[in-house]
């Protein structure tokens, strides 16, 4: 029906078209426009986190309502948040409506502190034991390609630590191993990452002009 | 897993000596954070360990403040040195089941593991509404100070909450027609605005940054210095190398992922220079890598040791 | 089946063996201490040159655009910036674009303004000698949004008090009133810093990026679009050497002492990459198939 799906679709044009064309109109009311816009996308951003938390707490409830493998551990993901919101209400007397005072730490950021940050930064330094292991089972020189990446591999690894200044002043020249590592970061790496970034930027335009024009409408989600 | 090799008795053998060292480090673990966190610190050490920096000498005033800092823990029960000494405790027990994984997945990690999702899930929420729809929504409209207020709240925010809560019927099968309205002006912006962004700061500066050394390095009008000498070779040659060095990369690099072309002789021949110039990227990438995932192991390793073990440094 | 089985315990024996080795890597260094000298990159010394030049009173935007699983590395990043900040009476604001980012930020200035009067001698006042904002969703949009109308974006601080007559944003109307904008970041945020703020509102950005996402920050230091960039727990090491820790501490930074255990991993890693390929390339010329 044509306010399920032309409108929409209008408008991504219409929207779009202004928001690339105000870039080149100076007059206050371009700026006003812009300004306008960009507080209302900030209002409505405030909204789109309970899409996502929904879709969360709904893939748990499913699990424990279906018994699925691991429906137990579910149950932690609601005392989790359950406790964090209730804490966070509280706020230690403070109530919904205000800040907690400067320098006070309420138990919501005892939460914060002591449950979310090691949970978080320990399961990304987990990563450091299986990228070790993994480097030594599969990281072999087998063609020139794999060779050169090896080799730039070490010797950046090894020009950044400060071990290297110490082995480079042994050998008469301190800065040696860090030059080579800068080195390879400021040429061909530099010029590898420019390369990716203009191909992906030239790509990133045409999905927008997809977009504008209605090509690409997978943002409408299903029925279209 | 039992099987011919491996029978049944020695598998549930297995399982009882691990059961048994389980149970000794959760023991062992008490028993370490007990002796180490009691009786009470008035130094205890903030979760960062930054406070372990701090010059710790004592002046004249030092009684009096250490008396307000008494009376403000009292109120501040979250900051309190018994607060802080069981949460260093939690995080540290946290730390090593989240280890545990290294050796098996196992129930306690499964256990911390959804923990940490719900965690980071209420915090989010609570956070959006502190500082987010509570400064923009709630506050302008349910606790305008004037009635003049209230209006001109309204008339500007209006539009964007109708559209915010529109965005929230995605999630009914019926009615999610409705959020193509929110998505539509979402999508629509940022692809306009994209558009010029990209081009301007992702492609023209970064084309101008590629050749703008060779145009420096031979620009007319600049006193050529003589060729071979010292000054000529820092101010010239090497920075006009340079710049072709990664002139000629970047182009490589674009060519080989312009599939539309045959890669064959000379575009061959350029593509085959581009993927070297990506390998050594991708290996400084991979070396920097190793090094961010390597400062990840050293953080929770210095939490361990100077916060829940208190190690002295 | 049997050999199947044995080869099965025997890469869980290696891999096992090459955790063990990389922990001890990491702890000992800690427990031992041997002091590694290195002098600061290129690149870090730029962004605490311009920094070094900001005259007193000069406003500094700090966005803490990262999680907790970044901390070990943007933590001591976030903590010299803000002291060398007080150090030099700047104004520092800050502000984050993750939400997970808040807590980060408000343990940093409360540790910052805690110990401001025993290292530099005065009293830092929330509101008066710096601003914490706190968070915002929106992205490039938040980033217009200050570029027109900054007290506008943030119409109140994390501790609500209003912006508008706030003594600490006095004279910062929008993004082009700031002296320097240094993002710390764990993600996409630089980009964004970069084509929506820096590049349309025309002030000098500056980045503290972790060690994963340093690699792609390059080309923009070259083109200027970058002042500096600090990279990883080597560049957060860089910074404290620069900013004297062991004067000001009588020890080293948490970064500086961290580098000492990245040295010998890396120098483990790089023997364990070493020996295999050796053997791989000794397999390779006798004929023979890697095991």
């Amino acid at each position: 029906m044509w306010y399920k799906r032309t409108i929409p679709l209008l408008m991504v044009f219409f929207i779009g078209l202004l928001g690339f064309a105000h870039n080149y109109v100076p007059h206050p009311l371009s700026v006003s426009f812009r300004e306008r816009m960009t507080t209302w996308l900030r209002i409505i951003f405030g909204f789109a986190l309970f899409i996502g938390a929904y879709s969360l707490l709904h893939m748990h409830v499913t699990r424990i309502r279906r018994r699925q493998a691991g429906w137990a551990y579910s149950a932690f993901v609601f005392l989790g948040a359950a406790a964090m919101i209730v804490a966070g209400l509280w706020n230690d007397g403070f109530g919904p409506l205000e800040s907690p005072a400067k320098g006070v730490s309420t138990w919501f950021d005892w939460g914060y502190d002591y449950i979310q940050v090691p949970c978080s930064a320990t399961i990304f330094s987990i990563l450091a034991f299986f990228m070790a292991s993994a480097a030594f089972r599969t990281f072999r020189a087998r063609n020139v390609g794999a060779a050169l990446l090896l080799v730039a591999a070490l010797l950046v690894m090894f020009g950044r630590v400060p071990i290297s200044e110490t082995i480079g002043g042994w050998l008469g020249e301190s800065q040696i191993f860090p030059a080579i590592a800068d080195a390879i970061m400021e040429y061909p790496n530099l010029a590898a990452t420019r390369g990716i970034l203009l191909g992906m930027s030239l790509g990133a335009i045409s999905q927008s002009l997809r977009i504008l024009f209605g090509i690409e409408r997978s943002y409408m989600g299903a029925g279209d | 897993m039992p099987g011919p090799e491996n029978p049944p008795t020695s598998h549930s053998a297995r399982r009882t000596v691990e059961l048994i060292v389980f149970l000794g480090i959760v023991v062992g673990f008490l028993v370490v954070s007990g002796i180490v966190h009691l009786p009470p610190d008035k130094h205890a050490l903030a979760p960062s360990g930054e406070a372990e920096h701090l010059p710790i000498a004592k002046g004249p005033d030092d009684d009096a403040q250490d008396e307000q800092a008494a009376e403000d823990e009292q109120v501040d029960a979250a900051g309190s040195w018994a607060a802080k000494s069981v949460g260093v405790i939690l995080a540290a027990g946290l730390t090593l089941i989240m280890f545990s994984f290294l050796y098996r997945d196992n129930p306690l990690f499964k256990m911390a593991e959804n923990l940490y999702v719900g965690v980071a899930l209420g915090y989010l929420a609570i956070i959006t509404w502190r500082q987010s729809l509570r400064v923009e929504v709630y506050d302008p409209l349910l606790r305008a100070a004037t009635s003049q207020a209230f209006w001109a709240a309204l008339q500007s925010r209006a539009i964007p909450i109708l559209l915010g809560l529109m965005l929230l019927t995605r999630l009914s099968k019926t009615r999610a027609w409705l959020s193509r309205y929110s998505y539509g002006l979402i999508v629509g912006w940022g692809a306009g605005v994209g558009i010029f962004v990209v081009t301007d700061s992702y492609i023209l500066k970064q084309i101008e940054a590629a050749v703008a050394p060779l145009y420096t390095a031979l620009a007319p009008g600049v006193q050529p210095a003589v060729v071979f000498s010292t000054l000529w070779w820092l101010h010239t040659a090497l920075p006009v190398f340079g710049a072709v060095v990664v002139l000629l990369g970047t182009v490589s690099v674009l060519f080989y992922f312009f599939f539309s072309v045959e890669h064959k002789r000379t575009g061959g021949a350029v593509s085959r220079v581009g993927i070297w110039y990506l390998m050594v990227a991708f290996g400084a990438s991979f070396g920097y890598t190793v090094m961010g995932r390597l400062s990840l192991l050293i953080g929770r390793v210095r939490f361990l040791l100077f916060e829940w073990l208190k190690v002295s440094q | 089946m049997a050999a199947a089985q044995l080869d099965i315990r025997r890469m869980t024996i290696i891999r096992h063996t090459i955790y063990v080795l990389v922990a001890a890597a990491v702890i000992v260094p800690y427990l031992l201490e041997v002091p590694l000298p290195f002098r600061p990159s290129s690149s870090s010394r730029k962004l605490f040159d311009v920094i070094e030049q900001l005259e007193p009173g000069s406003h500094e935007l700090l966005s803490f655009d990262y999680a907790p699983d970044a901390e070990t590395e943007l933590y001591p990043m976030s903590m010299a910036l803000l002291r060398h900040c007080f150090k030099k009476d700047l104004i520092p604001v800050v502000m984050t674009h993750w939400p997970d980012g808040v807590g980060m930020c408000k343990k940093a200035c409360e540790e910052a303004t805690a110990e401001s009067q025993q290292l530099w001698g005065k009293e830092t006042v929330s509101g008066k000698d710096f601003a914490f904002l706190g968070f915002k969703p929106g992205g490039g949009d938040l980033l217009f949004n200050m570029g027109e109308n900054f007290k506008g974006a943030f119409p109140k601080d994390y501790y609500d008090q209003p912006t508008a007559d706030m003594a600490a944003l006095k004279g910062v109307d929008s993004l082009r009133d700031i002296d320097l904008a240094i993002d710390l970041a764990a993600g996409a945020t630089v980009r964004m810093w970069i084509a929506y703020g820096s590049d349309r509102f025309d002030f000098p950005l500056g980045v503290g990026a972790t060690a994963v996402i340093a690699p792609k920050l390059y080309h923009f230091l070259q083109s200027k679009q970058l002042v500096g960039f600090l990279g990883g727990l080597r560049g957060a090491a860089d910074y404290e050497i620069m900013l004297d820790y062991d004067e000001l501490f009588e020890t080293p930074g948490v970064a500086t002492r961290g580098m000492q255990a990245q040295s010998v991993t890396h120098v483990l890693l790089i023997i364990l990459i070493v020996a295999a390929n050796a053997r791989f390339i000794a397999n390779r010329l006798g004929g023979r198939q890697e095991v």
